[in-house]
């Protein structure tokens, strides 16, 4: 009688312990904070109210992330100037190559980028035709890297089958040719990956007789496959999605506007470009004077640059993004702010300033 | 026994000691040597819900370290959203991620959530279906499908008592090697229903499959127990073991009941229930057969009436509970452990038939119960079919 009353015992000890332990799974799901409701505004335009937080590629503490869109998008780079004994003029660039960074590439997501100079994409280099490119390149990066620049130029120059150790340097040099829209990125095996992670950049050689004034831009087309899927999770033009969706991009109306634009995206075979409230003549790689075309829409394969002219005749709020929306909805989507024309050209290039 | 009571208690305690200066010096110094591998994130999507121009979805950190969920999308296409109570998410730790999102009824959505690190993860929903509002229509139409599918065909069932109460000891113990059949099979039933479960809404981490296998056996253990005392406290009162064995079937499946209550609740709530009519139809006719298994091992005793309600009761009122818990609030791991509970207790009962037949019966025939078992299986084969 005692054992069968203790083993009794022993199996409502057995069901507690079964009961406490399930509960283990369940008690942190409970909710305990209730706060009064905050208001966001997202960068669909929906209105959210929530208790807890808002998730949306728009940063809502107001740092600035780790690459600044605004900066890149006029900023190039046209190397230390010499001019030599013949009268070519020799412009000297200095490019670091690193893979241990983790770059905010949309605000919460933090990416392991393979950087030139400490950024994706990397400086836009910019020379006028003749000039001599001088481009010295060290490796900090755990893994070898190099420079491939599309153009004319030397095989040995052509970053393809030396690549550069850790620690190494190498010195590239070649005369800036054609005229045009060029790109450079890391050849090393396998690209696609040096690529996704990063190592790419634009480089302009400009004609020696200068280009009409414009306002100037340099949009790179590019993506990151963050789960390493395949398929990218973030598209954008100047590697933030969004951004200029929510920072829009300050131009005049009846100003001449000029846009360097490159595709780099990985993954996805094609890429495009759509204008909203103008169009645009257009100059595939930039090596022709003469326009290709009028169009509002512009179809991009892989490496595919494309220089844009146009200007807007009427002020306001104008997109630009993929027609492909799944790239718009993934980060590819911008916009002008087009302002009445005061008829002040301070933000024009100074070819003069250059040299 | 010469140790005192203190060094039994040292004993006792030591291991115990050791062992946690084992996990702290693992925990702590050792850490970082033991650091190796690569640690991987896991976000579970355990419930999507489309509401008024919204979807919900509960996610859960099931992986081994804290993450922050910083984007949400809908097919693969970012959408701005809201997460509660906020996007740092602790080990097991649930947080209800609202998308606001103009869904059409009806349509195929894939909802994903990525975090800190970039790595997405979803789940799919073949049709979107309006989550249904908590309110008085929706607890009566839930406890109506639980009294469809749990008292009415119990009760039917039932109704075979005077038929098998006729009948010579063979057949009789034919009828009950018929109702072993019945429960081997709705045991089998049960677990595998609840592998399902675990498969598609229970996370890895819980380890579904032997959470099934231990409340299995610990339920079989925990009825074996009880049964013993029940037993016992029938030789001192006038309960008769055929009604004892009635009561602990009912019991058995009063728990598969409301497991299957509240998988049936969470289908009609998760909107899963495309042909609900053909599926309560299916559950009442393979359910009608429980009746019947309560009823065979009453007939050797007189039952009143009333008792046999009772019984009735006990086996088919969980399922309207289980429905109401199933059709407000959907746990995949407690609907699992209430399945694997059912299924455990059943299994318990069919060893108290056995036993029961072989006191009964001087010779216990092989071809009845052989016959029984495999009619039993058969009939509740085809009842499944329907389903």
């Amino acid at each position: 009688m005692q054992s069968t009353i203790q083993s009794t015992k022993m199996f409502y000890i057995l069901i507690g312990i079964v009961a406490v332990s399930s509960l283990y799974f369940v008690v942190p799901g409970v909710i305990v904070a209730e706060e009064s409701p905050r208001t966001f505004l997202t960068h669909t335009g929906l209105v959210i109210q929530t208790t807890g937080d808002v998730i949306d590629p728009i940063g809502y503490d107001g740092e600035a992330l780790d690459f600044d869109p605004d900066k890149f998008m006029k900023e190039f780079d046209y190397g230390e100037v010499t001019v030599l004994d013949d009268g070519t003029i020799l412009r000297e660039y200095y490019i670091t190559a690193r893979d241990d960074q983790i770059m905010e590439v949309s605000p919460g997501v933090f990416y392991n980028v393979w950087t030139f100079n400490d950024s994706v994409p990397g400086p836009t280099i910019r020379a006028t035709e003749g000039d001599l490119v001088r481009i010295h390149f060290t490796n900090e990066g755990s893994k070898p890297h190099s420079l491939h620049f599309h153009g004319i130029h030397k095989a040995e120059m052509d970053g393809v089958f030396e690549s550069i150790g850790t620690g190494g340097q190498f010195t590239y040099e070649f005369y800036a040719e054609p005229v045009g829209l060029h790109l450079y990125h890391c050849h090393v095996h396998p690209v696609e990956e040096h690529i996704n992670h990063g190592l790419y950049g634009a480089y302009i050689v400009d004609p020696k007789e200068p280009r009409e004034p414009a306002d100037e831009f340099v949009f790179v087309l590019n993506g990151f496959d963050t789960d390493f899927d395949g398929e990218n999770n973030f598209y954008a033009a100047n590697t933030i999605p969004f951004y200029y969706q929510h920072h829009p991009i300050e131009i005049n109306a009846n100003q001449n506007i000029r846009a360097y634009v490159v595709n780099i995206l990985e993954f996805d075979a094609v890429n495009n470009f759509h204008l909203h409230g103008t169009l645009f003549h257009h100059y595939p790689a930039g090596t022709d004077t003469v326009p290709s075309g009028y169009n509002d829409m512009l179809t991009m394969s892989q490496g595919d640059r494309q220089i844009l002219e146009f200007n807007y005749k009427y002020p306001g709020l104008y997109m630009f993004h993929a027609h492909n929306t799944e790239f718009s909805e993934k980060g590819w989507v911008s916009s002008f702010l087009v302002k009445e024309n005061t008829g002040n050209f301070d933000t024009q290039v100074e070819y003069d300033d250059i040299i | 026994m010469t140790s005192s009571k203190p060094v039994l208690a040292i004993s006792a305690i030591a291991p115990i000691v050791l062992l946690i200066i084992m996990i702290a010096f693992l925990l702590g110094p050792a850490s970082s040597f033991l650091q190796f591998g690569v640690v991987l994130p896991e976000v579970s999507i355990e419930k999507i819900e489309f509401i008024e121009n919204e979807i919900q979805a509960t996610v859960r950190n099931t992986g081994p370290i804290d993450v922050d969920v910083v984007l949400a999308d809908v097919n693969d296409r970012i959408q701005p959203a809201a997460i509660e109570p906020d996007i740092s998410l602790k080990r097991f730790e649930t947080a209800l991620v609202r998308i606001p999102f103009d869904w059409n009824e009806g349509q195929p959505y894939e909802i994903g959530v990525t975090i800190s690190d970039g790595t997405r993860f979803a789940k799919g929903i073949d049709a979107a279906f309006p989550a249904l509002e908590p309110n008085v229509d929706l607890f009566v139409f839930l406890g109506m499908i639980g009294f469809l599918i749990g008292v009415v065909p119990i009760m039917i069932g039932l109704l075979w008592y005077p038929f098998i109460k006729k009948l010579g000891k063979n057949t009789f113990n034919f009828f009950l090697a018929f109702t072993m059949g019945l429960l081997v099979f709705l045991g089998i039933d049960a677990v595998i229903e609840a592998s399902e479960i675990s498969e598609n809404h229970l996370s890895s981490i819980f380890n579904g499959e032997l959470l099934i296998a231990t409340v299995v056996i610990l339920s079989f253990l925990a009825l074996y127990g009880i049964g013993k005392q029940l037993t016992k406290k029938i030789e001192f009162s006038k309960l008769s073991q055929g009604l004892a064995i009635s009561l602990m079937i009912a019991i058995g499946i009063g728990f598969h009941n409301l497991g299957e209550g509240l998988a049936v609740g969470a289908a009609i709530a998760l909107g899963e229930v495309a042909l609900s009519t053909f599926l309560i139809v299916g559950f009442a006719t393979h359910n009608t057969t429980e009746g019947l298994a309560i009823a065979a091992p009453l007939t050797k005793s007189k039952a009143k009436i009333f008792k046999m309600i009772g019984l009735g009761l006990i086996a088919g009122v969980p399922a309207i509970f289980g429905c109401w818990v199933g059709g407000f609030s959907f746990s995949p791991l407690f609907t699992l452990i209430f399945l694997a509970i059912g299924a455990g207790a059943i299994f318990q009962v069919v060893l108290s038939i056995f036993q029961y037949m072989k006191e009964k019966s001087d010779i216990l025939s092989n071809t009845s119960l052989f016959a029984g078992v495999s009619a039993g299986l058969i009939v509740m084969y085809l009842t499944s079919v329907i389903i």
